[in-house]
């Protein structure tokens, strides 16, 4: 294993990692405002990627406004889901919470197999597959592509929580109750963020879609998405971002020194480790707050 | 009846400058505290004047970090609130802590939890291994029952009945334990006057029947003249008097700090 | 007038807490074993053997999850991972030559001190956070058992069991498979009707409910926890070892993937928490919905005369159990149990239905 292949996984998990983030943000909007944990935000993100080949193929539509169609359909779907199955939820344990969303995503997952089938079919976005060079490390161009979308979501996030749907927001993930008494709407605000956290699925699964195509395996981003968010402070879109980079270079790195090793597929083992340890270590993550469930 | 008569003169329980303080607040400040056998001992202050504090000190949810806690002689500073609770020191809770979804015999039941030897073997063998002595827990929890006259929500869930007995399903919970030392935080907070004279009553039956020493906080002051044997006063986590329970509240500083001292001046 | 109250009075204290203090539930608890004792007499070898069978094996799983959730109130995502380790420990002890009956106790043990792992997540977070930690573990397991040859017989393999030997007579009848499985189901079933009355019981119910006035009382949060833990690992390891010996018998590493600690969490959700009857609805429920699920499309293509794929018919059934579990949550989220309990409490006073307060 010489430094510039090390460098080379390194680079590219970054790339990747950013990628994961974005499936990390969607938790972390939906925990944000209503404290529930969407374990189904892997399969929205599956869901959306057949919504927008549905679209692209099906209704022939030029890939851009099949893309603007999805996010479209999603938004509204996302409020969906949020209005039939979660609001009755509001103030019930966590576990039948949990449970709600573990039964979204089976519904979700199997419900979109049982409409489209599970063969693996190819998105393209239009992205060369020639590498990138940087230097002497060959990036792929997709991820970098990724990359920049999901910066760009980002800075899309820091602009929306400043606005007056952001504060509103903001003040629900601080309080509800005081939210409440001062005339906020937090049912609106809640599906709003299910809403949005259904579009950043929509953007996640376009871009992994044109990465790995489109088929059942891109339900499992949910463990990713799941160990960044809690990496992150399940609280945090700027931790997100960060936790999904430190993500990808620590997978990337551990991968290419494990794989030959543990004979490959050392990724999930790895992600399933950073999780453990995230919440025996620092449960409230890198920069989540400190108030979190604790013995 | 002295103090003398009701056994020995060690103190039960005894604080030597305990210290507490919360990232900078001092919540309590060179307490010293003794509490001799057969005593109820009042602890008044106005509100956030560290009585909780000091209970939470002894029973060791919040250990002090200076100072000195013995029971019965022994030192049981910093120990875990679960290995106090084995040594004789039960509690009540300001806020009730009563498991609610169980019924009222099973609450009063787990205050025995300490005198029983749960285990799997003995849950998978209950019939060999765990009747006699669940039945003999179950009969000491009758007495309990039969004191504090709860025979008739014995079976009820604890989330159903009201404030009133709640409280005193707690106070059943505590002395099931058979405590030696039993603290009541605000036993008759929200109580009317006829429901306060039960509990007092309660209260002095179960330490000349029962054997505990009780350490009594309450704000009636006229519970606290009434029943108490001696008392003390904290203000700010300070001592602020002690002693006799009308030498105390006949304090100008206890007055002070209960009634305001620019008014009493005036 | 059913399930008769009045005119039953307990003159000692170990009467009363009899686990059917109701003579009629006491009828009813002996006929259903006299039923079940009877099955392999009236039923079909094929109901017997793949919905009785895995129905009993799994209603003793369910009741393991639920010692530790709905007493303990410990989240447990990653069930399947230790009956797993449960039914690979017996299968590689059996297959090492020691007898079944010890090979399943060593199994349960396993399990039990593996199972203990999630224990020490429980000591530092709870909630969520134990949630996801123990989802970790059982991607963590899943990996390890798949990726380990040693464990799972090399990779994409299915590891044979042999033959259950009862007191060195082999056991390969479908009545005696059963009665392993029935027998193993009584016994976690009349574990778990004793938790309900015993200290132990209780003191798992305190650490639930309020731990800090568990601790008030004497109970060590931590040692419960723990305990809790290894029990519900032991009944889960060993049911898994039943369920390969008895119903599988070959056991790989997707019998126990992170689905099925889903479906074991369905199971104990969809029945009731901290029930022991919802344990037995819930696991049927969970069990044969598909089955029903199947039929039920097939009887609806041919009466409407419609004609689905492959690829639906194979993911319809799975889709449906998602939303069945969406369903009972948002309409009756306290699980069959509840709904059961309703009718009794209904046949208590049948038809004196308005001396009810």
């Amino acid at each position: 294993m010489d430094a510039i292949s090390l460098m080379e996984s390194a680079a590219n998990g970054a790339l990747i990692g950013l990628m994961y983030s974005l499936v990390a943000m969607g938790i972390v909007l939906i925990y944000k405002s209503s404290s529930v944990p969407n374990l189904a935000q892997g399969s929205m993100t599956m869901l959306a990627a057949y919504v927008l080949l549905a679209f692209a193929n099906s209704a022939g539509a030029p890939i851009w406004a099949a893309i603007s169609l999805a996010i479209i359909t999603m938004f509204i779907i996302g409020m969906a889901i949020e209005r039939v199955a979660l609001r009755r939820l509001a103030g019930r344990p966590i576990i039948m919470i949990l449970m709600m969303t573990l039964g979204l995503e089976i519904f979700l997952r199997a419900g979109s197999m049982t409409i489209w089938g599970g063969t693996t079919r190819p998105m393209n976005l239009g992205i060369s597959d020639a590498p990138l060079f940087l230097g002497p490390l060959l990036i792929n161009r997709a991820y970098a592509f990724g990359a920049v979308v999901t910066i760009a979501m980002f800075g899309f996030f820091v602009l929306f929580f400043r606005s007056r749907m952001g504060v509103v927001l903001r003040a629900i993930s601080d309080d509800y109750t005081a939210a409440w008494s001062v005339g906020i709407s937090v049912e609106r605000g809640v599906a709003l963020s299910w809403a949005m956290s259904a579009v950043v699925a929509t953007i996640a699964g376009v871009l992994w879609s044109s990465v790995q195509g489109v088929d059942q395996s891109l339900a499992q981003l949910l463990l990713k998405g799941v160990t960044v968010a809690v990496l992150g402070g399940l609280d945090s879109i700027g931790g997100a971002l960060l936790a999904g980079v430190l993500l990808g270079v620590v997978e990337g790195i551990a991968s290419s020194v494990l794989d030959p090793l543990l004979g490959g597929a050392s990724r999930d083992l790895v992600d399933a480790a950073m999780l453990i340890l995230t919440i025996l270590i620092r449960p409230h993550g890198l920069f989540g707050r400190h108030d979190i469930e604790r013995v | 009846m002295t103090l003398k008569d009701r056994g020995g003169d060690a103190p039960v329980l005894e604080c030597r400058s305990v210290e507490r303080r919360f990232s900078g607040i001092v919540a309590l400040n060179g307490i010293d505290m003794r509490i001799e056998r057969g005593e109820i001992f009042g602890l008044v202050g106005p509100n956030g004047c560290g009585k909780t504090t000091l209970t939470n000190a002894i029973t060791g949810f919040y250990p002090p970090q200076r100072g000195h806690i013995l029971l019965n002689g022994r030192d049981i500073t910093g120990l875990a609130p679960h290995y106090v609770a084995t040594l004789g020191v039960a509690r009540t809770f300001q806020n009730l802590a009563l498991f609610n979804g169980m019924s009222v015999l099973d609450n009063i039941l787990l205050g025995r939890h300490i005198h029983m030897k749960p285990s799997v073997g003995r849950t998978a063998l209950y019939w060999w291994l765990a009747r006699s002595d669940e039945t003999l827990n179950r009969a000491a929890v009758e007495d309990v029952i039969d004191f504090l006259q709860l025979e008739s929500v014995r079976d009820e869930l604890v989330d159903g009945i009201p404030i009133g007995l709640k409280k005193r399903v707690e106070l059943a919970r505590a002395l099931a334990a058979e405590p030696s030392f039993l603290i009541l935080d605000e036993p008759m907070a929200g109580m009317n006057q006829e429901e306060k004279e039960y509990m007092a009553r309660f209260i002095l039956d179960a330490r000349d029947e029962r054997n505990v020493t009780v350490l009594l906080i309450e704000h009636h002051m006229d519970v606290i003249t009434g029943i108490c044997d001696r008392m003390l006063a904290l203000n700010y986590g300070e001592m602020i008097g002690s002693g006799v329970p009308a030498d105390v509240v006949a304090d100008p500083r206890v007055i002070e700090a209960y009634i305001g001292g620019a008014h009493v001046a005036r | 007038m059913l399930f008769r109250q009045a005119g039953i009075f307990h003159t000692d204290y170990s009467a009363d807490r009899a686990l059917f203090p109701i003579p009629a539930d006491r009828w009813m608890i002996g006929i259903l074993l006299l039923l079940a004792l009877a099955a392999p007499i009236y039923m079909n070898t094929l109901y017997l053997s793949s919905y009785l069978l895995p129905w009993l094996v799994w209603t003793a799983g369910a009741l393991g999850l639920n010692l530790i959730l709905g007493w303990a109130g410990q989240f447990h995502l990653g069930y399947a991972a230790v009956m797993g380790i449960g039914a690979y420990a017996a299968v590689h002890a059996t297959r090492a030559g020691i007898p079944w009956e010890i090979a399943i106790v060593l199994a349960g043990i396993t399990a039990a001190v593996i199972g203990s792992v999630f224990a020490f997540a429980a000591l530092r977070v709870k909630g969520l956070y134990l949630a996801l930690s123990t989802l970790a573990l059982q991607f963590v397991m899943d990996w390890t058992i798949s990726h380990v040859p040693a464990i799972s017989g090399g990779t994409q393999a299915t590891l044979q069991a042999p033959d259950i030997r009862l007191l060195g007579w082999a056991v390969t009848s479908d009545a005696g498979l059963y009665y392993v499985a029935l027998v193993w189901c009584v016994l976690v079933t009349s574990f778990m009707l004793n938790l309900r009355r015993t200290a132990l019981g209780r003191a798992l119910v305190a650490v639930r409910e309020k731990d800090y006035a568990a601790a008030v009382i004497g109970v060590n949060s931590f040692y419960f926890k723990l305990v809790a833990f290894a029990t519900s690992s032991f009944i889960g390891g060993v049911s898994g070892a039943i369920l390969i010996g008895t119903f599988y018998h070959a056991v790989t590493p997707e019998q126990f993937s992170v689905d099925v600690s889903i479906q074991a969490l369905a199971m104990v959700i969809v029945g009731g928490l901290g029930s022991i009857i919802s344990s037995y609805f819930g696991a049927a429920f969970i069990l044969l919905m598909p089955g029903v699920m199947n039929s039920f499309i097939s009887w609806a293509a041919t009466k409407f005369g419609f004609s689905l794929g492959i690829e639906t018919l194979a993911h319809l059934p799975q889709a449906f159990y998602g939303a069945l579990i969406i369903g009972f949550l948002l309409i009756e989220p306290l699980g069959l149990g509840k709904i059961y309990n309703n009718i009794r409490d209904y046949l208590l006073v049948w038809p004196f239905g308005y001396t009810k307060k």
